[in-house]
């Protein structure tokens, strides 16, 4: 127990030990889960005009007549040697699939996450200075009206309404699909930073920002309240006076001083939201068609795909952790009085 | 001479969902330059209130000023745009809070906060922002729109570009030097380690010392004290007390102390303001006003002092207890519990801070008290 980096690597190297029996048990009920929901998935993956034959065929190969035990056995063999199964009905991998697709889901998550902090929080830090009052009243009744709105009907307001009165594009009809060879990282962002493409940079921004913002808007409220509350309690607090009674000005009182200490309950909150906006994301890809692995998901889940639907969610438990990593790091970072342990 | 300090007819409101709080009724008092003020009145009196008031550190709502006039070195700062304030605050007044516990801020080091009002003080004394020199007199009259991005720029204080570049491993280390110096001042002996803490690492004497330190890196003309020791224990509050007496030979500053403790005041005041109920009910010289106090509330609390009292038996105490600043009582707010209480006591309004006849003339002791002669001349 103390701050220095070898405590700091223990308690990460800990957290991570720690993922392996929950992923574990997660993938058991989402498998377990899957199959019991559904009898006879051959009747979906061979369609429904196909010959009894035919179903008859589907079932021997795929093995669903087998007992689910040893399906399950069978999945968890393969998945510890790397091979996460494939889409029955094209046959296509799992992971080759989720590896192309999770890096334009987490440019999602990323940009959605920092327009919470960038408009979130300083929203937070003006309704708590200005408590009662009015702006107070417009921040809290513009992130209340985000929250109370469905993700489907935000995103579908976002898209068929705002958007196009905008003049900003669908992933649709994205303008200059990139030359795959030039796919570094998959981000369209950081692909166009990293080719030094001036064009696909704004391009990808532009595809960026009604996605982001759908996901952003809708979910900034848990940014904002958490800021608003806890620079209220933070704001009469005696070092905040000994901050304005050196001279400093507003600006610095309320972000230096202020704001540091209440953050440290924005982050926990935003390390946990990480993981919620996961949920969101399969609604916003799909309303935005939006090439990431949300979109994949909705499609496993229709089709019966049981070997990508639990390729995603190994996948998002893995975000889910590292953002509650990130969060919980941070937290120390912020206070110096937590100690890893 | 000019007072530093003059604070007339101050009236301040709390206006909190149970009601209105007249937590400073008609406060006047006056303060000389070098002199120490000390104020001293029961909990919930409204000492710490008038301590804030002055420098404009109560949030508004849920404070209001209702009434009065707080003229520092001739400007009153009541008019001054709040934007200016910080302009004020730090080298021109310095505060120095009750709780060392909560007046450090946890998440920075002692030499983040420490160098920072120390550059606050050097960048003002660079003359490269505009200071309150109240000298050149102030035209607060014409009150022009705020432009807050001018307002945060004014006393915007990370170093100055031009430093930044080329010598902001230079400025960072004079002001290191000069956070240094400061804590020696404060008698700290190992000011080099306890630079580099946090304020979580330090004892409650240390962090007050600190906070001494702090106010005073910035040289202001004048300190407000609010119940620095009260909150340290009894040996720590001593070396505490002594360190500021010896402060205020080496530094000249002017204290408004503010204390519960009789004691306390008796050591490091020069003039004595009783309060009660929002208002300052005696004001005057020191050993004046522990000699022959002119008010019935005063002279029931020095009775009530536990040192002065040396025989067995019980403790000498006010009979009821302190009024309710929602519903205060018409008249002198102190006639329910006084003894010398008589019909014009009661009807609106009450008295109002006179000088005490018989009392040496000039000596500026006066007491809100119908009756003050008579008290005064009580043995």
């Amino acid at each position: 127990m103390g701050r220095s980096k070898i405590d700091l690597a223990i308690f990460v190297a800990k957290r991570v030990v720690w993922f392996i029996p929950v992923l574990l048990g997660l993938i058991t009920i989402t498998f377990f889960a899957g199959h019991a929901s559904v009898r006879n998935p051959c009747a979906v993956w061979v369609g429904p005009h196909a010959s009894p034959d035919t179903v008859q065929s589907c079932i021997q190969y795929f093995g669903v007549n087998q007992p689910v035990w040893d399906q399950y056995k069978n999945y968890i063999a393969n998945l510890f040697q790397g091979n996460w199964g494939k889409d029955p009905q094209g046959g296509t991998p799992v992971l080759p699939v989720i590896l192309t697709l999770f890096p334009a889901t987490i440019e999602l998550l990323v940009s959605a996450l920092f327009l919470m902090i960038v408009v979130g929080i300083p929203l937070g830090v003006i309704a708590a200075n200005n408590s009662g009052r009015w702006p107070d009243h417009l921040v809290r009744l513009f992130y209340l009206g985000g929250w109370a709105t469905p993700a489907y009907l935000g995103a579908v307001v976002l898209a068929i309404g705002i958007g196009p009165v905008l003049g900003l594009p669908n992933s649709s009809d994205f303008s200059s699909t990139p030359d795959p060879g030039w796919q570094i990282t998959h981000m369209s962002v950081l692909d166009s930073i990293l080719r030094l493409d001036g064009a696909a940079f704004v391009d990808a921004i532009v595809h960026l920002i009604l996605p982001s913002t759908a996901l952003a808007f809708l979910n900034l409220g848990i940014a904002t309240r958490m800021t608003r509350s806890s620079m209220l309690e933070v704001l009469p607090l005696d070092y905040v006076k000994t901050a304005r009674m050196k001279g400093l000005s507003d600006f610095w009182v309320l972000y230096k001083h202020a704001l540091r200490n209440s953050l440290i309950s924005t982050v926990t909150v935003l390390g946990t939201t990480a993981g919620s906006l996961l949920s969101w994301i399969v609604v916003v890809e799909e309303i935005f068609l939006w090439p990431g692995i949300g979109k994949y998901a909705f499609e496993s889940i229709l089709s019966y795909n049981f070997a990508g639907t639990l390729g995603v969610v190994i996948f998002f438990a893995i975000v889910v952790v590292i953002a509650n990593l990130i969060s919980d790091v941070l937290y120390g970072v912020l206070d110096p009085r937590v100690e890893w342990r | 001479m000019e007072p530093l300090l003059r604070v007339e007819h101050l009236s301040l409101d709390y206006e909190v969902g149970a009601g209105t709080f007249h937590a400073l009724r008609d406060v006047s008092f006056e303060m000389m330059p070098g002199r120490v003020v000390g104020i001293v009145g029961e909990t919930g009196c409204g000492k710490s209130t008038l301590g804030q008031a002055i420098p404009r550190l109560l949030p508004e709502p849920p404070a209001r000023i209702r009434e009065g006039r707080v003229v520092f070195q001739g400007t009153d700062l009541l008019s001054v745009p709040k934007w200016k304030m910080p302009l004020v605050r730090g080298t021109s007044i310095g505060m120095i809070f009750q709780e060392p516990i909560n007046s450090l801020n946890p998440a920075y080091r002692v030499s983040d906060q420490l160098m920072e009002a120390v550059r606050i003080r050097k960048f003002r004394e660079s003359g490269e922002t505009e200071v309150f020199r109240p000298a050149e007199g102030f035209d607060y009259s014409k009150d022009r729109p705020v432009d807050p991005k001018e307002a945060m720029g004014r006393t915007f204080l990370p170093s100055p570009p031009a430093a930044r570049s080329a010598g902001a491993r230079r400025g960072s280390e004079e002001l290191r030097i000069d956070a240094l110096e400061y804590l020696r001042l404060v008698r700290i002996n190992d000011p080099e380690t306890i630079l580099d803490l946090f304020p979580h690492e330090l004892s409650g004497g240390m962090r007050q010392r600190i906070m001494i330190a702090m106010a005073l890196s910035e040289k202001p003309t004048l300190l407000i004290a609010d119940e620095p020791t009260s909150a340290l224990d009894i040996t720590i509050q001593a070396q505490v007390l002594t360190l500021m007496k010896e402060l205020m030979d080496e530094v000249h500053t002017s204290i408004l102390f503010i204390s519960h403790d009789l004691g306390v005041i008796a050591e490091m005041a020069d003039d004595i303001g009783v309060m009660y109920a929002g208002s300052i009910v005696e004001f005057g010289p020191v050993g004046e006003v522990f000699d022959r106090p002119a008010h019935p509330y005063t002279k029931a609390l020095l009775k009530s002092v536990p040192n002065r009292y040396k025989e067995d038996g019980v403790l000498p105490s006010l009979p009821g207890s302190v009024p309710n600043l929602s519903r205060l009582p018409s008249g002198c707010p102190f006639h329910p519990r006084c003894v010398f209480a008589r019909p014009p006591c009661e009807p609106d309004p009450g008295p109002s801070l006179e000088p005490v006849k018989g009392a040496p003339v000039g000596g500026g002791h006066r007491a809100a008290c119908y009756y003050s002669d008579e008290v005064f001349r009580l043995p």
